[in-house]
């Protein structure tokens, strides 16, 4: 009896453990099932596969409707190892197809094999003529995927409109909607127009299994989507233009750019040397970029909208205008000018001409002293009581025309410039200098940095008698009915549209009139109007320039060309602008001898190592 | 009297039992299905299907479970030994000639299926233990009789061990359980737990601590047998000055020749002398169980370290390791565990429905058919369907431990609660593994596993509990 009862207690006692044992595992399942939803999302990603469908990028048209940037279809090869013929393949017939080599299909056959059933590329950038030699060749496991990349017929405009690259780690941080592998602009218009020209990316979302193999679409295709190509650009471009001023800038180092006045529309901008924009598309990519990063030209620097240079002569324009804005020059003000400006010790060279001078001659010969009076008047002109605060007003006006700080184009990589200020001065001479100590930015030297835009600019500014659009590359993007609306606004400068009609004048006879400094730059019957620019620098021979614009009257092209180190600046920088816009306006070349000296001109640069 | 002779047959047994039995098994098919089903693969009655091999095997578990209830009650009692001596002969067998299946040589192959002997040595280890413990001149606190139990669990153990199929063999230990409810002083229970824990965790401390532990856990636990406080602690006392004295000693006549766990094994182990005549003298006999038990416990232990390292194979350490969070192996070993808890653990409330668990069709969880069984119930049928399953087993162990209380002979009532310790113990260690609760160790889910001879074995252990169980009602009924 008593062990009957021993019998019971033990039976309740075991009764309990049993129950432990179920309650703990039970628990258990609450805990992993019920409470922690961690499992789910772990699941879901074990599980779940979303394939990305990349949108084609948007085409890029120049202002005449032709292409500048098409997408092209490629194919990128893949393999998947599981379904490779058990036998073998013919390895020697495929790599004559494909092109790979014997060594570089054994190596990814083996990384493929890694994961037999996931689907691996094994070549990328295919063109649509390989894929099709090869699709019939039938080679079992293999399969292509289409993809688009960057073309460009015309094969200009490098650093203009820029190039695409696999997004980088720290842009991926930056911009989350961004997915490693995918491609973004990274310069020029690329990048300025990224978000119109990307698209929106599809996605296909499928199951797979252990092994990566796609098991079907997820709830039915519920969530997938499909890509939506990019919007196509209308560039304001013109294609043949570019690619005829590349070809002229060819062999020298500098800018050209050339605005529409009426519009502030870009139809040119070369920065030299340049490069085929192709070279950055396809297999060889990353050695062709190397190869352009450690050029000591640096082809892939934007001279264009990022170099400053000093204006030199072009810069006397603008002097001239505030001069006469200021009230201290009347366009029939004399000046003599015994070959230079001497005032003690210090003196500005100038060159031989008639003496003394009126505004007009002085523009048209590019007189230096003639200058150099007009700067002095202005900074020490009675009503501002000193230098300083006359410089002020001087520098007040100069920013009015866009130098020294960013005009607001639709390049990123645009630059500001650089134009002195009081404080600059005061701390390099210790407070103390005058008109005399900063003459030289009378004649567009000294601390002057300007970009050839805004030298381009400036030359539109004067075409327009008095304000200019802001330059911009893009005219429209299909699906939007305007542009930002800052490049649809007037910009007046801080100078009346009445004081232009001399300036120009003086420009026209620099072009037409015995004396002048533009000569070679006349064409019959276009009114082209010029100032030619001569800048020393500390690097060697001087730097080139020219600054146009024709016809006279409603104005179509206003152009700005230099070359480093190309010399006066009738010789090297106007022959190029006089042709370009003599193709520009009239679509002929009636000099082909001279486009024949141009392009034969290459330039020594000690300084670029080369 | 007016029944037919079948009816007669199935007279007194069981039905809930049946029928639990058969609702398990029913849900192992539908899982089966689930976790093997291919709908890209093979026509859907083919006999290269999984769930349609189980179903040939539940054919076969019906006619011998008929079979079974056929045999007249006292055969199992009679035969008892022969079927121990059988089982034995096979396991030998098996590690003679079997064939080796992920490491352990433990399966016998005829054409294209396999048998794994331990499932049927089970049965017939349980058969032996009911029959020593049920005769009438045994008493399970003299020191002899249990010697005898001991040899009859350690004998298919030791042999399953060298079979290097630990996983199964380990199973025997559950048979504790039993002996708890024959009578076993829980203070020896107690220890045997213990030990049970402390090799597991013996890389986890120092020998040192080790034997520190097992001389604690050895003497208290006699002194709660015998109730003789004071002079265990005076024991206790003397152990720890003696040793300590040597120590020292030693330190002074030969430094570094002996460390404090030399002094004190040599100390204790010289004290088991004294032990032993005292034990002899004062008659209390179950001080011998302890002795042996800290013995067997010092031959273990101290040695786990070898044991770890040469005798269990490398997954096996990793699975252990793994386990007690030593060494974390996403990909490794840690993967089937943590695929098989995602499994689980995405099923939620109530699951994703028949053939809609991802993590089973797709591959993630390995051995999805056989040992990972559950995580198709937990993944599909979610946590309802979960609580499902394990309520029934919960009752059918219930079941069968009524059924053991129920019974005249002890014979029967040993048996039936063998059956449940298999039972209890074969769920937590593979639910308990496939949740994250238990190393992993590769014993199925009875009676819901993919495995002809798992589904055969079981049903044979069960159905001849209810055979004795209805022939104590027969004549109950008489």
């Amino acid at each position: 009896m008593n062990y009957n009862a021993d019998g019971k207690v033990r039976m309740r006692t075991l009764q309990l453990v049993v129950l432990l044992v179920f309650g703990v595992i039970a628990a258990r399942l609450v805990y992993i099932q019920l409470i922690d939803s961690r499992y789910e999302e772990l699941a879901r990603g074990n599980t779940l596969r979303s394939e990305v469908l990349y949108p084609a990028r948007g085409e890029v048209f120049d202002r005449n409707g032709e292409y500048l940037v098409q997408s092209r279809e490629c194919y990128d090869l893949m393999v998947i190892y599981r379904e490779l013929d058990r036998a073998g393949f013919d390895t020697v017939r495929f790599c004559q197809v494909t092109g790979i080599t014997p060594q570089a299909l054994r190596r990814e056959l083996a990384n493929a094999r890694m994961r037999p059933r996931a689907p691996r590329m094994i070549l990328n950038f295919m063109s649509k003529e390989e894929k099709l030699r090869f699709d019939e060749c039938d080679f079992h496991g293999f399969h292509t995927v289409y993809r688009t990349v960057r073309q460009y017929p015309r094969k200009v405009g490098g650093n203009l409109l820029g190039y695409v690259s696999e997004v980088s780690p720290e842009q991926l941080k930056r911009y989350p909607s961004y997915q490693a592998g995918e491609y973004i602009g990274v310069s020029g218009v690329e990048s300025a127009y990224e978000a119109e020209l990307r698209g929106k990316k599809g996605v296909k979302i499928s199951e797979v299994d252990t092994h990566g193999a796609i098991k079907g679409s997820y709830m039915q295709g519920r969530f997938d989507s499909l890509p939506v190509p990019g919007s196509s650009i209308v560039c304001t471009i013109d294609a043949r233009l570019q690619l005829f001023a590349e070809e002229l800038m060819a062999g020298k180092v500098g800018a050209a750019v050339a605005i529409e006045p009426a519009t502030g529309e870009i139809l040119m901008m070369v920065s030299s040397p340049t490069y085929d924009p192709d070279e950055l598309v396809g297999r060889q990519r990353g050695n062709h970029y190397m190869e352009l990063l450690y050029n000591k030209r640096q082809p892939l620097f934007n001279r264009a909208v990022s170099s400053p240079y000093p204006p030199g002569s072009t810069f006397k324009l603008v002097q001239g205008l505030i001069g006469m804005q200021e009230g201290v020059l009347t366009p029939s003000m004399r000046y003599s000018c015994h070959e230079g400006y001497q005032v003690g010790r210090l003196k500005m060279k100038c060159h031989a001409h008639s003496s003394p001078l009126d505004l007009y001659f002085a523009v048209a010969t590019s007189c230096n002293a003639y200058f150099c009076y007009v700067f002095r008047n202005i900074l020490e002109n009675p009503k501002y009581g000193s230098v300083k605060r006359g410089f002020e007003v001087w520098k007040e006006y100069v920013e009015s025309f866009g130098f020294g700080r960013k005009l607001g184009s639709d390049f990123l990589s645009e630059k500001s410039g650089y134009v002195p200020d009081r404080e600059f001065y005061d701390n390099r001479y210790r407070r103390s200098w005058n008109a005399l100590t900063v003459l030289s930015l009378s004649i567009g030297q000294g601390e002057l940095g300007c970009t050839p835009l805004q030298m381009a600019n400036l030359a539109a500014i004067i075409a327009n008698r008095g304000y200019y659009y802001i330059p911009h590359i893009v005219r429209s993007v299909a699906g939007r009915d305007s542009m930002d609306r800052r490049f649809y606004e007037r910009h007046y400068t801080k100078v009346e549209p009445r004081y232009f009609e001399p300036i120009v004048e003086g420009m026209w006879r620099s072009v037409h009139q015995e004396g002048g400094t533009s000569r070679g730059a006349f064409l019959p019957g276009l009114d082209v109007c010029g100032k030619t620019g001569t800048a020393q620098n500390p690097r060697g021979k001087d730097h080139s320039t020219f600054l146009s614009f024709a016809p006279k009257e409603n104005p179509r092209i206003a152009i700005s060309v230099y070359v480093e180190n190309g010399g006066f600046g009738a010789a090297t920088a106007l022959p190029i602008a006089s042709l370009i816009e003599e193709y520009y306006l009239t679509d002929t070349i009636r000099r082909p001898w001279l486009v024949d000296m141009v392009k034969e001109k290459t330039i020594y640069y000690p300084a670029y190592g080369k | 009297m007016e029944n037919s002779g079948i009816g007669k047959l199935f007279e007194g047994v069981d039905r809930w039992t049946v029928l639990i039995y058969a609702l398990i098994v029913l849900i192992g098919f539908v899982s089966i299905t689930s976790a093997s089903y291919d709908d890209a693969g093979a026509a859907l009655f083919s006999f290269s299907n999984f769930y349609m091999k189980q179903l040939v095997w539940m054919g076969g578990a019906c006619v011998v479970a008929v079979v079974v209830l056929l045999i007249d009650a006292s055969l199992y009692h009679k035969w008892a030994y022969l079927f121990y001596v059988i089982g034995l002969g096979m396991l030998v067998a098996a590690l003679l000639f079997g064939r080796e299946v992920n490491g352990a040589k433990a399966w016998f192959e005829f054409g294209s299926f396999r048998v794994q002997p331990v499932e049927f040595a089970k049965i017939a280890t349980a058969l032996a233990l009911a029959r020593v413990m049920s005769s009438s001149s045994f008493s399970i606190d003299r020191p002899g009789d249990l010697f005898k139990v001991g040899c009859v669990i350690c004998l298919p153990l030791a042999v399953i061990v060298l079979q290097n199929d630990t996983g199964s063999g380990i199973v025997l230990v559950s048979l504790l359980f039993v002996l708890y409810r024959e009578g076993l002083n829980k203070w020896l229970c107690i220890p045997v737990l213990f030990i049970g824990a402390l090799f597991i965790f013996s890389f986890l401390l120092t020998p040192l601590t080790l034997l520190v532990l097992l001389i604690l856990v050895c003497t208290l636990s006699e002194a709660m047998m015998n109730g003789l406080w004071r002079s265990r602690i005076v024991y206790l006392a003397a152990l720890a000055l003696g040793s300590l004295t040597l120590y020292f000693g030693m330190l002074l006549a030969a430094p570094g020749r002996l460390s404090l766990y030399g002094a004190l094994l040599s100390v204790t182990l010289l004290s088991l002398l004294v032990v032993a005549v005292y034990a002899f003298r004062s008659n209390l006999r179950n001080i011998f169980i302890t002795m042996g038990l800290f013995l067997a416990a010092l031959l273990f232990v101290p040695t786990t370290d070898y044991i770890f390292n040469s005798i269990l194979k490398e997954h096996q350490q990793n699975r252990i390791l793994s386990f007690l969070g030593l060494k974390s192996d996403p990909l490794g070993t840690d993967y089937n565990v943590n695929q098989a808890k995602i499994a689980i653990g995405s099923g939620g409330w109530f699951g994703k429905g028949f053939l809609q668990g991802t993590q089973i069709r797709y591959g993630f969880v390995p051995e999805k058919h056989t040992d990972f069984i559950f995580c198709t119930v937990g993944e599909e049928w979610g946590f309802a369907g979960a609580m499902v399953l394990l309520s029934l087993f919960c009752l059918l162990i219930f079941r069968l431990m009524r059924m053991g209380e129920r019974q005249e002979e002890p014979f029967g009532r040993i048996y039936c609660y063998c059956v449940a310790a298999f039972l209890l113990f074969h769920l937590l260690v593979n639910v308990g593994m496939t949740v994250g609760l238990m190393p992993v160790m590769g014993i199925p889910l009875p009676l819901v596993s993919y495995g002809g001879s798992s589904l055969i074995a079981f049903t044979i252990m069960l159905f001849i509990a209810v055979r004795l169980d209805a022939s104590t009602r027969q004549f109950g009924f008489r």
